[in-house]
């Protein structure tokens, strides 16, 4: 009897466990198999599950839309830029947050993270004034600068986060043979700390590339990358247009993240977030 | 495993160092090219974009050669708040605002604050064909383009008659629940004329007047009974939800889904050449009092580059060969008297022109406007 | 050693300059700029938005609250208010929960399925929030995957979940996700194995070891979890914007109403600082939850 109870428990309980994993995976994956199908869906009226008629117009519309290479260019070369220069001026910071002791450290630990919370849309104004005074509008330091601002919470914390976690003593066990403090840092403290910071550049590799709104700011006439196009395009020929994108989205996303997927889940991530 | 690190992240930064090249390089060879550019900014929806892509810059560029025009397009005006924030600031710190003609709602904002040039007969020709009423409102600094009204737009299969004024189009809402819908007057000007429409009925012709030309806060109590009347339909609209923009309501009207609408002129005309609409919706305008239209302006910033050719550009924008492609392309209202117009267009236009249409309010009464009805509608 | 010790604090004030340098200068002022212009202020920065804008509360000395005042006096702000707070907490709920679910079961079981199923709550982290956004809508609207289904099912008054707050909570959960999961799944990988087979060989049973060993754990990452996906939503404008209803939606949206078609620059800056001012007391949250943990653990490097 209880042998039976027992089975009967754990069978139903597989039952809602695969429920919940299915549910998951359609909840998660649907919406972008459901989007992709669209890409080659001619006429395709409520209820079927299928489209009646399949077309490539989508495809056409999005390829003959001349600006579209060239922005998909624009922030193919924008990112890299600015993932290399947002670690170029954080890491050192980083590395400053976790090793040195200085006044108002935590506070400006947190200062950078705290700002950025606020709405960028209500400081558009007066970030344009500031661009202006500056000589930045419509250059190419200008846009860089606007899509570093959103990636330096990542670039300084989980670096800083992983340089903490370095045993103090390595360094100093280095330094006791006579190497110099640079030549420390590249082979013992950088090499250790490499993993945390190559998930730092991928997701402010992400989130450059995401960045629409200021870029425009910024940006205009010369620089409009591909976020903002897509806005046009999504909202204009939505249905297929929206498909074909995520569908070529699709591949440089699933390269990346069979890349980063190992480092990301392995453990660097949640220390980053940890304030010490 | 740490130098797979160190490998990945060497090819990202030699990534770097070859994008920055072709950018410099880029740079250089435009630096070599002889020929002005400017810079064209356009907000609205897919019929505006191809009217510029398509038909006026290509046509602009063969006769000109020299002059160069780049088209930057907001769908929905998306970018609206980023471009005017661009623009007072540049116009401010007399910088390049990075935009030299801009074509969207955010005109009119401009014009009556001071941040744009005004044109005369002197920079742009053409300018003197333009009916001089549609200039005061924008205290002559925005130069209106074309023309396009809002009207009602029915499925003749569902809907074999019509209704003719507005007191029948709301009696017909409420005795077919779920078959109409307009969108949010701040998504789009067709769900705008609607709203306003509604509200202009209960309004003394004296103080209408007033509102369509200059801004007066005192007046609007006279909105009460107009959005509370709005407010009462929200049971009869489509799933009770208004749309975003007025692409959406045309969306609705094709599938079949709603069989009376509020839509553009200009937008419904072209959608029905292309499919996008049935051939069974047919377009007509009710009365007492009939919905708005107006007129599109374009604006030059005080502080934009290139300041002769961008008069150039408006010049041939207001020329007869371009008046005419707006008709035959995008199905709108000539800036420009009928008389300067080929025969055949003057034909098919022969009562109506941009400014004989019902007026809207100025500027800021509708953007007070599209806040009380957010306020009080939904 | 105190000259030491000087030298080093100048030297690490001086490598944290240049990202705190650039923050101070693009965000700082600004968001300095909006304050000020939310209290009446109009001259320096603010001159061109005061020239642009109308209904404004201006004052030459002093400061005003008259902005605020309208604003919060207003009901549709009520309405948009409570949609957020509710919508960015039910999405933080759930975010944390299933985020939970799979990184456990990813730590417990690390089986074929296992894998996928996190390798695939991850896709939404490559897909940018425009395109996100939109699949989300055509999935749940009146035509959609959803509707066709339960149709097909014998459901056929399945709602329309497209532009309703259903539909952006929906979304907001889609997108939020990714990040719960690698962070849960971090912090769950950062408790040692033999920990929980020493546990398990005690005669302790799964639930049990989730309930008094990973759980206590990993309570740091879960509320970086809730505070950074409520901090997000709660600022989000482009998932509520293509996905929600006219009216009451986010304060994302109706912040960029109030700039553009209402032309009321002031207003939709008051809204910005409520949006602030709220994100930094559920960021003040996970400050406190960091100095708790961070002093009760000593072994913390």
């Amino acid at each position: 009897m209880s042998v039976s109870f027992a089975l009967a428990r754990s069978a139903g309980r597989r039952v809602l466990w695969f429920l919940f994993v299915g549910s998951l995976i359609v909840f998660m994956i649907g919406p972008i198999v459901w989007l992709g199908l669209r890409a080659f869906s001619g006429l395709w009226l409520y209820p079927q599950l299928l489209p009646k008629q399949w077309t490539v117009n989508g495809w056409r519309q999005v390829f003959n839309d001349p600006n579209l290479s060239h922005s998909m260019k624009l922030s193919f070369e924008f990112a890299p830029v600015v993932t290399v220069a947002s670690a170029a001026i954080c890491l050192p910071a980083a590395y400053a947050f976790s090793r040195y002791k200085f006044p108002g450290r935590r506070f400006l630990l947190i200062s950078l993270f705290a700002v950025n919370a606020f709405p960028k849309i209500g400081l558009y104004i007066s970030m344009a004034g500031v661009f202006y005074s500056l000589n930045l509008m419509a250059t190419f330091l200008g846009v860089v600068i606007v899509q570093l601002i959103g990636t330096i919470v990542f670039m300084t914390w989980i670096p800083a986060a992983a340089f903490s976690a370095i045993p103090r003593s390595l360094e100093e066990a280095a330094r006791d043979v006579g190497a110099g403090p640079l030549r420390v840092f590249f082979r013992v403290t950088f090499p250790l700390a490499a993993p945390a910071i190559f998930v730092a550049m991928i997701l402010s590799f992400l989130a450059s590339f995401d960045e629409a709104q200021g870029t425009f700011l910024v940006g205009v006439p010369k620089y409009i990358t591909m976020p903002t196009e897509m806005y046009t395009l999504v909202l204009n020929y939505p249905e297929q247009v929206a498909a074909v994108f995520a569908l070529l989205l699709a591949v440089p996303s699933v390269l990346l993240m069979a890349l980063v997927r190992k480092h990301v889940m392995g453990g660097k991530l949640a220390e980053g977030f940890q304030l010490r | 495993m740490n130098r797979k690190h160190l490998g990945a992240i060497i090819v990202l930064a030699l990534a770097v160092v070859l994008a920055s090249l072709a950018a410099t390089s880029k740079a250089a060879t435009k630096r070599q090219a002889k020929t002005d550019t400017i810079v064209l900014y356009a907000s609205g929806d897919v019929n505006v974009q191809s009217l510029w892509q398509q038909y006026i810059i290509p046509g602009f560029e063969k006769k000109n050669k020299n002059i160069k025009v780049k088209f930057i397009f907001s769908e929905h005006g998306v970018q609206d708040t980023t471009t005017l924030a661009r623009i007072g600031a540049a116009v401010k710190q007399r910088k390049w605002p990075g935009i030299d003609l801009v074509d969207a709602g955010l005109v009119t904002t401009l014009a009556t604050d001071g941040l744009t040039q005004p044109v005369t007969k002197a920079t742009a020709p053409n300018i003197k064909n333009v009916d001089q009423k549609l200039l005061t409102p924008v205290k002559g600094a925005a130069i209106p383009y074309r023309g396009s009204s809002v009207v009602l737009a029915y499925d003749s299969k569902n809907v074999p008659t019509p209704p003719k004024s507005l007191g029948a189009l709301l009696a017909w809402i409420k005795a077919h629940p779920g078959k109409f819908t307009y969108n949010s007057p701040n998504s789009g000007g067709s769900g705008y004329s609607f709203a306003e429409t509604v509200v202009d009925s209960f309004i003394p012709a004296n103080v209408l007047k007033q509102m369509q030309t200059g801004y007066f806060p005192n007046l609007e109590s006279n909105w009460k009974q107009g959005l509370d009347l709005l407010h009462s339909l929200n049971q009869y609209v489509y799933q009770g939800v208004y749309p975003n923009g007025n692409a959406a309501v045309l969306d609705l009207l094709g599938k079949g889904q709603i069989w009376v609408a509020p839509v553009w002129s200009d937008q419904s005309l072209t959608a029905l050449k292309t499919g996008q609409l049935p051939p069974s919706v047919h377009l007509t305008q009710i009365a007492n009092p009939s919905f708005t239209g107006g007129a599109a302006y374009l604006g030059v910033p005080k502080s934009a580059k290139h300041k002769v050719d961008v008069y150039k550009f408006v010049d041939y924008v207001l020329s007869p060969a371009a008046q005419t492609q707006i008709i035959n392309v995008m199905s709108g209202f000539p800036a420009i008297p009928l008389k300067l117009m080929p025969k055949a267009i003057q034909n098919k236009f022969a009562d109506v022109s941009a400014n004989s249409l019902r007026p809207t309010y100025a500027q800021k009464q509708q953007s007070d406007f599209k806040a009380q009805w957010q306020q009080t509608v939904p | 050693m105190r000259r030491r010790e000087l030298r080093e604090g100048a030297q690490g004030l001086l490598m944290v300059l240049p990202p705190v340098a650039v923050i101070a200068v693009f965000i700082g002022f600004p968001v300095v700029a909006a304050i000020a212009y939310t209290l009446g202020r109009a001259g320096g920065p603010n001159s061109v938005v005061a020239s642009l804008g109308q209904r404004q509360f201006i004052v030459q000395h002093g400061v005003t609250l008259d902005a605020y005042r309208d604003v919060l006096g207003n009901k549709t702000i009520h309405r948009d208010l409570w949609a957020t707070v509710w919508v960015t907490v039910l999405a933080t709920l759930v975010v944390v929960v299933v985020s939970w679910a799979i990184a456990l079961y990813l730590r417990l079981a690390d089986t074929r399925l296992a894998r996928i199923v996190s390798g695939l709550s991850v896709v939404p982290l490559f897909i940018p929030v425009v395109i996100a956004s939109y699949a989300m809508l055509v999935f749940y609207s009146s035509d959609g995957f959803m509707r066709s289904v339960a149709y097909h099912l014998g459901w056929h008054s399945f709602p329309t979940l497209g532009f309703t707050l259903w539909c952006v909570f929906l979304a907001e959960v889609w997108v939020n996700i990714p990040f719960g999961v690698l962070m849960m799944s971090s912090g769950l990988n950062g408790v040692p194995n033999n920990l929980i087979e020493a546990a398990r060989d005690s005669g302790a049973s799964m639930p049990r070891v989730v309930r008094s060993i990973l759980l206590p754990m990993n309570v740091i990452p879960t509320v970086i979890v809730a505070t950074f996906t409520a901090i997000y939503v709660l600022g989000s404008f482009t998932v509520p914007y293509l996905t929600g209803p006219t009216a009451p939606n986010l304060l994302g949206p109706s912040m960029s109403n109030f700039f553009s078609a209402f032309n009321q620059p002031q207003q939709a800056e008051v809204l910005a600082i409520v949006v602030f001012v709220l994100a930094l007391g559920i960021g003040a949250v996970y400050v406190w939850a960091n100095v708790r943990t961070g002093k009760r653990s000593a072994v913390a490097p």
